[in-house]
């Protein structure tokens, strides 16, 4: 294995309810603006705006939101919570 | 083999957003891309860059390292052929989702090689994302029948006295092959070892060469 892995495990690797969305290995992007999100996230991450795991705990309530008493029919789906996460650390990062 | 059961219970799996949910969403993220863009806070070629790192890119480094342990470390090896999943845990690794990892270690005896006829069940916590042949039809089809023709075309000949085993891999069951160590490899300490054991060793199509 000569190349670096570039993908960061603290990303790539969330356990429990925040895991990425994955069939077989893959991350599963079902429609474009999720990849958009996903990226947005890890590029800010990347750039210092924030550290991940504060993004990861925005998600992990996002994602309990949603689940309400029923985690087997979340209000919404994983991304929606992604993007709301997101808003609402922009918004506490960026005011 | 194991029933395939390839719905990990995860609510997210599918898409079954209306197109109103979808627009809606898309103009709610393309206007904080427009906002974050316009800003410098992002910049679109490093957005593109991610995208194809986290869907393509995700590396079989952890694999390696587990590898390369076994191969230093005799007890390790040990433990991890009679309880991988325990193994690969004591080296940080998790994210299985409820999947059992066993680990088959090649010889001078015996090539493992690992498949998943059905589909693509792989070890993703250890290997990273499954190589675009491993999800081939022709792959999955073949190296059951003639897993010698198999292991030739990746340029790995198997000696007749060698055994070649062929492991099929299930939403339960996912395997990692332990593979040689190369002669040569004597002064090499273990993460110099872990750089050279690429991803296809450990599904055993091919065989670790020395720098």
């Amino acid at each position: 294995m000569k190349e670096e892995r570039k993908a960061k495990s603290e990303i790539a690797e969330m356990s429990g309810s925040a895991a990425l969305p994955r069939k077989s290995g893959e991350m599963v992007f079902h429609d474009d603006w999720e990849r958009k999100s996903f990226t947005l996230a890890v590029s800010l991450s990347e750039q210092g705006l924030f550290e991940w795991h504060e993004f990861q705990s925005e998600l992990i309530s996002a994602i309990k939101e949603a689940e309400g008493d029923d985690p087997n029919h979340p209000s919404r789906g994983y991304f929606e919570s992604w993007q709301a996460s997101l808003e609402s650390l922009l918004a506490k990062k960026l005011a | 083999m194991t029933t395939h059961n390839h719905d990990h219970a995860n609510p997210y799996h599918e898409s079954d957003r209306d197109e109103a949910t979808n627009k809606a969403m898309a103009e709610r993220v393309d206007k904080m891309e427009a906002l974050l863009l316009e800003k410098g806070l992002v910049s679109q070629g490093a957005l593109d860059k991610l995208a194809d790192i986290y869907e393509n890119d995700l590396g079989p480094m952890n694999g390696a390292k587990v590898v390369a342990r076994a191969w230093v470390d005799p007890d390790f090896k040990k433990r991890l052929l009679e309880d991988a999943t325990s193994a690969i845990a004591e080296l940080g690794f998790g994210g299985l989702q409820g999947e059992h990892m066993v680990a088959k270690e090649n010889t001078s005896n015996v090539h493992n090689v690992v498949v998943c006829t059905l589909c693509s069940c792989y070890p993703w916590p250890v290997l990273g994302l499954p190589p675009g042949w491993y999800k081939s039809f022709a792959y999955r089809s073949k190296v059951v029948i003639e897993p010698r023709e198999v292991l030739k075309e990746f340029g790995t000949n198997v000696p007749d006295d060698v055994e070649v085993r062929v492991w099929d891999s299930s939403a339960e069951i996912r395997y990692l092959v332990i593979p040689e160590r190369p002669e040569g490899t004597e002064n090499l300490n273990e993460s110099e070892l872990a750089e050279i054991i690429e991803r296809d060793s450990m599904i055993g199509v091919t065989k670790v060469s020395a720098p």
